[in-house]
């Protein structure tokens, strides 16, 4: 909020070719919905209070409204739980709209630091959470060191990564693949 | 001897082991062999891959899945995060066949080819269906002794409904869970907020106090509502939400009760005689009431 | 030599503003046989019939073609003009420049002037070989079958009643009445629906000029419009309804109790009842598969019960005293001759167990039919508001709009009436109990219609909380049994929760059982959602795609009382206006067998859609037939026909092969 009143979104500004992009991107059935608000209440973004969740997140996206819907980190609490899927009469799937914009975020690098960590750290070790420590946690309960997982297999990591490397992530990627 | 890989993920094998101890521990009394997925990776997680591009989460899941495909086996996974992208990236291909096809040209690189022929299990499905309650019964050692349970089945242990292989009758009123505790020997009632999320994943990275104070809410709601003993997740994120979660709440003086928490595999271990401290020895709510009270059961 | 006059219309801007008219005219000028061409704003307009007629008197032209817009509208307008000059109605054609032309070309000026220059030139091409065809007449049966005894069903058989004729007035279950006998109180005058429909109902009943057939369906159909000749199922009574007369004895001896669909299963009935107590004719049957009698005797061959015949002798209870009971009772088909048929079976409504985040395992979740019989004084609960898994009076209720309607997964239509309804429920219960708390959550709430809006605000006045933009999420049962509603308020901008006894949902209209198989026996098509179609949303509102069947009420779309008797009361004019003159015309347009070329292959038969066409003796042979009265004209036949026996008069080979010519030249 500005100073001295609200800010007033001016929706003149706002940018018809971000629906198409996000249709593209996913989320094709975004336009049908009809702001019933069914997917409002029990969305944890909206319990948990964000400013953005998924009903007004699909409106903003269906208004073109780009910058803001990028500028908000609110996409990136979504706990991908489905229950908007599960239960939007318009049948628009609204988590595929989340992940559009993600998507589209990704692109233009508009997100939050801690997701490049999961996806670094998924490329290097083949597990998005890595946390320190490990080894003491999993000796404690009498279990080797490492999991029979890509951490305890080079070969089988360096072919996860092949993978990856002819994904988007090459595009993407704020980070060295190799 | 029945046969099933086990996929580990991430949290569990790396933040939880003592879950994997129990989930190994359980399936073999339950007479399962256990295939180890050697070079399985992260599932991948929703915040990764599937927020880049469809293709890409796919060849990464189907990875994974080429894995046990390879061994003829199907998959079991502790982890709702796992259970829901294997299956949605299953789901989306299996839908799409054109998504099919690029992701086998990417696996191709690597010599692999996905076809489709493995099913993903989480432990609730699992117990309920291929196991079933009554080798459940027939097999307990430790009978919980009428503990009451509050369950906490996970979203993504449910929804997105159409990708699932198997569900419950209505997902807004999941009973699996509650079955499978009371057929172990403990009590557990429906509550209201049931299939509330917890608060847990993407939610607590991005705004963690308010994911806190939406997990309290729903743990005020248990508590007023039927008092447990112990609460039972479907899922390991939601067992860290749970249980660290709760610690947490606890240090910041937000909460003034307790309630222990222990995923429905660390639980059922034990009920087939796991060694509790194993079982349970990364939790961080202590358990030692429940598992006095499990062991006067007997 | 054909002397052909070319008459172009502007449509006003719609034609002349992407078509260039002097263009046109003066290509269609070149055209073979064409020996002028006249254009004006609006063809179809007097003036501009004028100058057609005029040419035709004045020996000008002897055929005419049109370049306008579409002859589904239109074509009959000129084909009057023509025949009123004195020429053939038939030596007309109609190049449709302007729906398949301008309209759809609007961006594309030179583009549409060229497709306008084709359309006219296949036009006459086929018109050059026009020939002169005559419309026949046919007897016309002077009665009317109204299937589907509802309020709407009853209205139209009142209506074509009192104009003289006789109605047949078919119904499925015991009593007439329909879905409104079942409501308590109706919007927007708020009277009580029984009150006003009870009259009727035996207005109806006591008619001489109707015959009422309850508890029977229409079982085949033969014929067609003018002469339809329907066989009709009278399902078995086991009760003799003659000797019935409605005491109601059997209805409270009889041992066996059911769950009564009348109510939704809120409550019983006996196996032997009466639909309900106005019900007309009030007579009672015997529910077959649960009465005791015949479950014995398919067991065992001996009866265990006879209790509504014989009654108990020893406890000195008599059975009927009319001597009605009737277990040999038959199903009966009878046979029915009508010119014309209106079908008014109405809708049903959802029931809520497709509803899983709405809890539908819980009792008091209901639908909101199910709570209008709550209301009733003669419902489950004698009009006392109950919760049904208690009984106790609920203090908070909360309503929810949309429940399968504007839902892609089951009706994407809106179904209409359910906003104003919830507001009446809200009404009858703040105007009865003024402490109750009611919380209605609406998408958005849709009050178009005559005094619909003031009852929106005067509800609000009562003190109702009204939430938009608030399809609710989930309603979850907490164990003091109390109902968790959780939904969106877009005008507070924020998610809101409340505790309530009861939730009312209101489910989606759908097409009743049946629909489309009824549909079907008449050659009547439904929509996509299963309602039976009208011919035209704005034209021809009350008729179907089959000659002389017309549609009225829910049956053709989800529709409040007030629509539904307006429907109905517009198709029974309809159907007075085919069937009193008696006779009925059949165009000229029809397929027509040539038997000396007929190889009796058959392959027609089975593909006529209107079962037109038979095979014959002829000559010693079995030949392909069309009953002119039959065929609609769609040339199926002909196209299909490896003798090139059949001729499609107004469409021939010849014809045809001039047009595509025409099309396909350079
Ligand atoms: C909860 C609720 C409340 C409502 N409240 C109001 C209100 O307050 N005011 C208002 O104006 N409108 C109200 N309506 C709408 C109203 O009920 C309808 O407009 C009206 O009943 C339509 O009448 P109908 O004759 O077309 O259909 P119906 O009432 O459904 O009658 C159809 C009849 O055809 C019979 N039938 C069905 N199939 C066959 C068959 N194959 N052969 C023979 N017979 C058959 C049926 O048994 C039935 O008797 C309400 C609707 C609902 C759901
Ligand atoms: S539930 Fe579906 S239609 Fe309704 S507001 Fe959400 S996304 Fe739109
Ligand atoms: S998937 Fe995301 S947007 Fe949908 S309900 Fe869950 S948290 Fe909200
Ligand atoms: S007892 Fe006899 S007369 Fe009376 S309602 Fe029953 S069948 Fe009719
Ligand atoms: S025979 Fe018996 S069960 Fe059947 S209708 Fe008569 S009283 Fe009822």
């Amino acid at each position: 909020m500005e100073e001295g009143g609200v800010n007033v979104i001016d929706l003149t500004q706002a940018d018809e070719s971000f629906v198409k992009e996000l249709e593209a991107l996913g989320a094709d059935e975004l336009r049908e919905c009809i702001q019933c608000g069914k997917c409002g209440a029990t969305c944890p973004m909206a319990l948990a209070g964000l400013e953005f969740f998924i009903k007004r997140i699909v409106h903003a996206a269906n208004l073109g409204l780009r910058d803001i819907l990028l500028e908000d980190s609110s996409v990136w609490g979504c706990q991908s739980c489905n229950r908007c899927v599960e239960i939007c009469p318009m049948d628009i799937k609204p988590y595929e709209v989340i992940q559009a914009i993600r998507r589209a975020a990704m692109k233009v690098e508009s997100c939050p630091a801690n997701t490049y960590e999961g996806l670094r750290n998924l490329y290097r070790f083949g597990h998005a959470v890595y946390p320190k420590g490990y080894e003491e946690r999993r000796k404690k309960v009498g279990l080797p060191d490492k999991p029979p997982t890509v951490i305890s297999n080079d070969e089988m990591r360096k072919k996860f990564q092949e993978i990856l490397r002819n994904t988007i992530l090459e595009e993407i990627a704020p980070f060295p693949l190799d | 001897m029945k046969k099933i890989g086990f996929f580990l993920g991430c949290n569990i094998p790396f933040n939880r082991p003592d879950i994997e101890y129990s989930a190994r521990y359980l399936l073999n009394e339950l007479g399962y062999e256990i295939v180890e997925l050697e070079g399985a990776s992260c599932c991948p997680a929703f915040g990764t891959m599937p927020s880049l591009d469809l293709v890409g989460w796919a060849a990464a899941s189907a990875w994974n899945l080429t894995i046990a495909e390879e061994k003829g086996v199907d998959i079991i996974t502790g982890c709702g995060s796992c259970y829901g992208s294997l299956n949605e990236a299953r789901y989306h291909m299996e839908k799409h066949p054109e998504i099919k096809e690029q992701v086998n040209k990417i696996l191709a690189k690597v010599d692999k080819e996905y076809k489709g022929t493995t099913k993903v299990w989480n432990f609730i499905n699992f117990l309920y269906e291929d196991v079933g309650l009554d080798t459940l019964k027939a097999k307990i050692k430790n009978n919980l002794n009428g503990i009451k349970c509050a369950v906490q089945t996970g979203c993504h242990n449910l929804w997105p409904s159409r990708a699932y292989p198997t569900n419950e009758d209505n997902t807004f009123f999941p009973t699996r869970l509650r079955e499978i505790c009371e057929s172990i020997g403990g009590v557990a009632p429906h509550y209201s907020t049931i299939t509330d999320c917890c608060g847990m994943g993407a939610l607590r990275s991005t705004a963690s106090e308010k994911s806190l104070a939406l997990f309290k809410k729903k743990l005020d709601v248990i508590k007023q509502e039927i008092d447990p003993d112990i609460a039972v997740t479907g899922c390991s994120s939601c067992l860290l939400q749970f249980d660290a979660g709760q610690a947490l709440l606890i240090e910041q003086k937000k909460l003034d009760y307790k309630i222990p928490a222990l995923h429905i595999a660390q639980l059922a271990a034990i009920a087939m005689g796991a060694d509790p401290e194993k079982a349970t020895a990364m939790a961080s709510i202590p358990l030692n009431g429940v598992i006095t009270k499990i062991k006067g059961g007997n | 030599m054909p002397k052909i006059g070319v008459y172009v219309c502007h449509c006003g801007e719609n034609i002349a503003g992407a078509v260039n008219i002097e263009e046109v005219m003066n290509y269609a000028k070149t055209l073979p046989d064409v020996v002028l061409v006249k254009n004006y704003l609006f063809m179809c307009s007097d003036p501009g019939q004028d100058i057609i007629k005029q040419d035709i008197k004045e020996g000008k032209v002897d055929r005419v073609v049109v370049a306008a817009c579409t002859p589904r509208t239109h074509e009959p307008i000129f084909r009057d003009a023509l025949e009123s000059a004195g020429l053939n109605r038939y030596f007309l054609e109609m190049a449709n420049i302007r729906d398949q032309d301008s309209w759809a070309h609007w961006h594309d000026k030179s583009g549409a002037t060229e497709k306008a220059k084709r359309l006219i030139r296949s036009a006459v091409a086929k018109v050059t070989f026009a020939e002169p065809l005559e419309d026949r007449y046919g007897d016309m049966e002077k009665s009317v079958m109204v299937i589907g005894g509802g309020v709407a069903g009853m209205f139209a058989a009142l209506d074509l009643a009192n104009m003289g004729l006789k109605v047949y007035l078919v119904e499925r279950q015991p009593s007439i009445g329909g879905m409104m006998i079942k409501l308590d109180k109706t919007f927007p005058t708020m009277d009580c629906s029984a009150c006003i429909l009870t009259p009727k109902m035996v207005e109806v009943a006591q008619h001489p000029n109707i015959e009422l057939i309850n508890y029977a369906e229409v079982d085949a159909v033969k014929g067609y419009v003018g002469n339809f000749e329907i066989t009709v199922k009278k399902k078995a009574r086991y009760i003799d309804w003659d000797k019935c007369t409605g005491c109601g004895v059997c209805t409270q001896i009889c041992p066996a109790r059911v769950p009564n669909e009348y109510n939704y299963n809120m409550d019983q009935r006996r196996a032997a009842y009466i639909e309900f107590p106005q019900a007309v004719p009030k007579k009672a049957v015997i529910d077959r598969p649960n009465c005791l009698y015949f479950k014995s005797m398919e067991k065992t061959g001996k009866p265990a019960c006879q209790i509504c015949e014989k009654g108990i002798p020893p406890k000195g209870i008599q059975g009927c005293p009319a001597d009605a009971i009737k277990f040999d009772d038959k199903d009966e088909y009878i046979n029915l001759k009508v010119g014309s048929v209106i079908i008014t079976t109405g809708y049903k409504v959802m029931d809520k167990s497709h509803f899983k985040e709405y809890s539908p395992h819980s009792k008091d979740v209901v639908t909101a039919m199910e709570f209008e019989r709550i209301l009733s004084a003669t419902g489950p609960t004698e009009g006392e508001l109950k919760r049904p898994s208690d009984g106790t009076k609920p203090k908070t209720i909360a309503m929810i709009s949309c429940v399968g309607s504007r839902d892609e997964r089951y009706h994407s239509y809106c179904s209409k009436v359910c906003c104003m309804y919830m507001l009446k429920h809200a009404r009858i219960l703040k105007e009865k109990y003024p402490d109750i708390k009611l919380y209605l959550f609406f998408i958005d709430v849709r009050t178009a219609g005559k005094d619909f809006e003031e009852f929106y605000v005067y509800t609000r006045e009562l003190g109702v909380k009204v939430i938009r933009g608030g399809r609710v999420s989930s309603v979850d049962v907490k164990p003091n049994g109390k109902l968790r509603v959780r939904g969106f308020d877009v005008d507070l901008c924020s998610p809101v929760e409340l505790e309530a006894d009861m939730v009312v949902l209101a489910t989606a209209i759908e097409p009743a059982t049946g629909t489309e198989e009824l549909g079907r026996l008449f050659a009547a098509t439904c929509g996509r959602e299963g309602f039976l179609r009208e011919v035209h949303t704005k034209l021809y509102p009350v008729e179907t795609a089959s000659k002389g069947v017309f549609l009225a009420g829910c049956v053709q779309g989800p529709k409040d009382i007030p629509e539904s008797i307006a429907q109905s009361r517009a198709a029974a004019s309809a159907a007075a206006a085919l069937v009193i003159p008696g006779k009925i015309k059949f165009e000229a347009i029809i397929a027509e067998v040539d038997r000396e070329k007929c190889s009796s292959c058959g392959v027609c038969v089975p593909l006529c859609p209107y079962g037109a066409i038979k095979l014959q003796e002829y000559k010693g042979k079995e030949k392909a037939y069309i009953e002119p009265a039959l065929c609609a004209g769609c040339g199926v036949c002909a196209s299909a026909c490896p003798s090139m026996a059949i001729t499609f008069h107004g469409f021939t080979t010849e014809q045809i092969l001039a047009q595509i010519d025409a099309l396909a030249e350079a």
